[in-house]
């Protein structure tokens, strides 16, 4: 547009054509109103308070009698100046209360040990042993005690100072994400202007069109829908899945504009149907997929059965269909049939530490079924979503990385509203799940909008390093990660002793 | 001190009083005195690995007792050693093994810069850290003939009496640069990335960015600082070749440092900057130290420095470039034994950034972003909090570091000399003298 000069003085913008030619006013409202009308998906976070605080990360052990020594030496050097006799060796308030380190409040240690160095003669910090044997070995303390936080502030976790664990390590530990130091299209990450998109598309997408001779379009379009985070929410164990629970996956869904899988009796029972809700339904009672109403737009099937899957695709031409199954031995034969059935929406899971086939990672199993829709040709025919193993922040993307179009979470959602669980943690039916005593719906609802806006966000953070401008693009780009056992192997193949990385 | 209350400037009497008690309370807890606190340390920096830097930095020697040499992280540094001649064919310990390395290699008109020691203090902002950490860095420096950097934070007034010691920043944020401070420096370090946040940029969250920390970098009082990342003026290696023009024009002797992160194409980066104008090439691996960065950023984001080092130092001597640039490694190096296993993977020298911290008392606890008490750290290192920094005097900091490279040097030249080798220069890229061992320092 340019600008013109007015007789009166005033400017002009001329435009394409007379009708836009405005005054600067009226350019500055017309824009203001475009921009205002702009909607940049978001995730409203609110901080959440915890109902049942985890146990304290340190038991705080004062020696009485030592510090009432402490105390009566310090009056005597320092008398008079009572602000130096009563300084407490703490910021963070453990030793604030009326009668100071006589009686600590442990749950306000965060383990800087100032107060156990400067007296070690009656102060000791401990981790607390309560807090370590939460979890299991998979999702354990650390991952529970992490969730917890991003479930409660929505934000991403920033620390200080360097990483702490192990050098690679097992899992999705073994993998490193790549960045580009210079060259890159998308900025700042989570801060940035530039929109980085986290939309996923479920179903098919035809790899191309076919028209007939008078130019009529005779294949079938696109079959799909679009989500705007790359995870969805998966139904937990029978067991723990109430219609309670089934009501909040499905407000907290339909607010991050995500899908939640539910079991279709409870659906039914309960009138959950929406268009952010995926009924599952047996093989046993498939008859009743036409019965979804109000905008349903995916069914899950539990389990592959090809004349089952033929007779509801054929009876129901506009609902999606999702096939769930395990990744048992002989997973990949019944992938094979499903592309051969043109199965559009294949959800695998595996157990709640991320194993199957065997003893096999899943890290590896998802990479073989990525190929192996690629060497069929129909990657992009098919969405490969998977629940069971990914419990962290960072699995989401390495996920992703592997092959996966989205991926399914329940126990980190069970963990964001404080559950306890207990029992066969690994298996995906076996667990218990203890739930706080009292909470309502908007409070559960909030605490996993917040952890999905502290994930999508971290998600930002590593898609915004790489500069990879959508989360589509990272699907299957395992030129994007760095796998620790290579690298050991490039770098210290020519050391004497090495026979393997990650050995 | 109660909560909600406002830190007020203390009195000699409450410095007296709380640094004796920390520093009393560190010497017993390093001499056996006490037990080893039972939530001190993690994989990395193991509590015996904190301890040994604390009896380093008190004394200048080599604990007895405690493990000064490994972590427990079962893998990279941990999982290496030397291979050590026989004790009959070991060099006498002394002085005359060098440990002295040359900064440009490019063989140009600038200065050659020649630090007594392969080692130079990392990037740490006025801002993350305080004045008096600042200082008792760069003094340390002076007195060692080495460098420090200033971290993307601006120059202090104080740092100029160490003028010639200490690098200037120039970081994606352009925080606190100044054609000043760029003249006053003998090394200029272009920050594109650094390990612990690889791709985002550097965080100072508000709490630590008060009034005095706004001014020196030109931003409003408590507002949290995100740098961007990259540079927004870099987008390919002619770019980058124009900045180090810029500088240059601005300071035509200073050497030229790029730091950058541990991506899979380092290698190639490394290449373009020498090509660029580069003289030394800083890599900074992925489980580097920060003032704040988000979790899931360390360790995930690009690779350790183990694994980079000598990808890079084998692309160098591909590209026949090897000897004319000086490769830094950095993110991850806590002991001797590592900056010797750095230097035979490839490394010229080594920066330290958290080993220095320690050194001064940090514990590793993780708050140095301000913490829930908003404060920063209670040890009075990575603070600017008018109270809690004075709990860390700069004359006790420069002792401590100053005793700290003395063990350091001490040791490095025992693996010298028990490797037969008269200079750390003879061991670059040595990886004929390492082993690999099964299990972490065994």
């Amino acid at each position: 547009m340019q600008l013109l000069n007015k007789p009166e003085g005033s400017q002009t913008m001329i435009g394409a054509s007379d009708k836009s030619r405005l005054t600067i006013a009226e350019f500055a409202k017309e824009s203001r109103i475009r921009a205002d009308s702009y909607h940049r998906y978001h995730i409203d976070t609110i901080e959440t308070p915890d109902r049942q605080a985890l146990p304290n990360r340190f038991l705080v052990s004062v020696g009485k009698f030592g510090l009432a020594k402490l105390l009566m030496s310090e009056v005597f050097e320092y008398w008079g100046k009572w602000d130096v006799v009563f300084a407490r060796p703490c910021t963070y308030g453990v030793f604030s209360g009326p009668v100071g380190g006589f009686s600590p409040r442990p749950e306000k240690c965060v383990g800087c040990l100032r107060c156990t160095i400067e007296h070690p003669e009656f102060v000791t910090i401990t981790p607390n042993p309560a807090l370590a044997s939460l979890g299991d070995s998979y999702l354990n303390s650390k991952i529970i005690s992490t969730i917890d936080e991003e479930a409660r502030k929505g934000t991403v976790p920033v620390r200080g100072q360097g990483y702490r664990g192990r050098f690679g390590g097992p899992g999705w530990d073994g993998m490193f994400t790549d960045m580009s130091e210079i060259v890159r299209p998308s900025r700042d990450g989570i801060h940035g202007r530039e929109l980085i998109s986290t939309i996923v598309d479920i179903g098919s997408k035809p790899m191309r069109l076919q028209f007939d001779s008078e130019g009529g379009l005779v294949s079938a379009g696109p079959k799909m829908m679009s989500i705007q985070v790359p995870f969805v929410f998966d139904s937990p164990a029978g067991s723990v899945m109430t219609p309670s629970l089934a009501k909040i996956w499905k407000a907290a869904a339909e607010q991050v504009d995500t899908l939640a899988l539910i079991p279709g009796d409870m659906v039914t029972s309960n009138n959950l149907a929406s268009p952010s809700v995926v009924p599952i339904i047996s093989l046993d009672s498939s008859e009743t997929a036409s019965s979804f109403k109000n905008g349903t737009r995916l069914i899950q099937l539990d389990g592959w059965d090809a004349s089952a899957y033929a007779s509801i695709s054929s009876s129901n031409p506009d609902l999606m269909i999702s096939i769930r199954m395990s990744f048992e031995t002989g997973w990949q034969g019944q992938l094979n049939e499903m592309i051969d059935a043109g199965v559009s929406v294949i959800h695998f899971v595996a157990n709640n530490h991320g194993e199957a086939d065997g003893d096999r990672f899943i890290m590896d199993i998802i990479i073989e079924a990525h190929e192996m829709l690629l060497k069929a040709g129909v990657r992009d025919k098919i969405t490969l979503l998977h629940s069971g193993g990914v419990v962290a922040a960072d699995h989401l993307p390495k996920a992703i990385i592997c092959g996966l179009d989205a991926v399914g979470l329940d126990l980190p959602l069970l963990v964001a509203i404080q559950a306890r669980l207990s029992g066969d943690t690994s298996s995906r039916e076996d667990y218990k799940a203890k739930l706080p005593r009292r909470f309502d719906d908007k409070w559960a609802c909030q605490r996993i909008v917040n952890l999905t806006g502290s994930w999508r966000d971290q998600m930002l953070e590593i898609l915004g390093a790489m500069g990879i401008r959508e989360v589509r693009r990272l699907r299957g780009e395992m030129g994007r990660a760095m796998w620790c056992t290579h690298l050991e192997e490039e770098a210290f193949s020519e050391i004497e002793g090495f026979i393997g990385g990650g050995i | 001190m109660a909560k909600n209350k406002l830190p007020v400037f203390p009195s000699k009497t409450m410095i007296h009083k709380i640094t004796n008690l920390l520093h009393d309370g560190m010497e017993a807890r390093t001499t056996g005195k006490f037990e080893i606190p039972p939530a001190l340390g993690d994989a990395r920096w193991t509590d015996e690995l904190i301890l040994s830097t604390w009896h380093m930095a008190a004394t200048g020697t080599l604990p007895e007792n405690l493990n000064y040499k490994t972590g427990e992280s079962n893998g990279g540094f941990d999982r290496l050693d030397f291979k050590t001649l026989d004790e009959e064919q070991w060099l006498k310990h002394s002085e005359d093994i060098s440990t002295s390395i040359q900064l440009n290699r490019r063989g140009d008109h600038r200065k050659k810069l020649s630090p007594a020691i392969p080692i130079y203090g990392g990037g740490m902002s006025y801002g993350s850290v305080s004045v008096n950490v600042m200082m008792a860095r760069a003094i340390h420096a002076k007195n060692w003939n080495t460098y420090m950097s200033t971290g993307e934070g601006g120059y202090p007034e104080e740092l100029y009496e160490c003028r010639d010691n200490v690098i200037t920043q120039v970081a994606t944020g352009l925080f606190g640069v100044e054609e000043k401070s760029i003249q006053a420096s003998p090394i200029i370090e272009f920050k594109y990335a650094q390990g612990a946040k690889p791709g985002l940029g550097g965080h100072l969250l508000a709490s630590k960015a008060g009034e005095e920390v706004a001014k020196m970098r030109g931003s409003v009082p408590f507002v949290s600082l995100f740098s961007p990342f990259p540079f927004h003026s870099t987008y390919s290696v002619e770019d980058h070749s124009k900045h180090i023009d810029w500088v240059q024009t601005i300071n035509p002797d200073a050497l030229i440092s790029v730091k950058v992160s541990t991506p899979h194409d380092v290698d190639m980066v490394a290449v373009g900057s020498y090509y660029a104008g580069a003289h030394i090439i800083h890599l900074d691996g992925g489980f580097g130290g920060t003032g704040a960065a988000p979790e899931i950023a360390k360790k995930n984001i690009a690779m350790p420095i183990e694994l980079a080092v000598p990808k890079v130092h084998k692309f160098l001597i591909k590209e026949g470039i090897r000897d004319n640039v000086t490769l830094i490694a950095s993110g991850g190096i806590r002991t001797a034994d590592d900056i010797a296993k750095a230097i035979a993977l490839g490394a010229n020298g080594v920066v330290l950034g958290t080993s220095d911290l320690v050194a001064m008392g940090c514990t590793r606890c993780s708050n140095c972003e301000g913490g829930p008490s908003g404060r920063g750290c209670p040890w009075g290192l990575t603070t600017t909090d008018i109270e809690l920094q004075e709990w860390m005097q700069q004359d006790w900091g420069v002792k401590r570091l100053d005793n700290y490279y003395t063990a350091l040097q001490w040791r490095l030249r025992d693996i010298l000399r028990k490797l037969g080798l008269s200079d750390v220069n003879e061991l670059v890229g040595r990886t004929d003298l390492l082993v690999y061992t099964r299990s972490d320092g065994k």
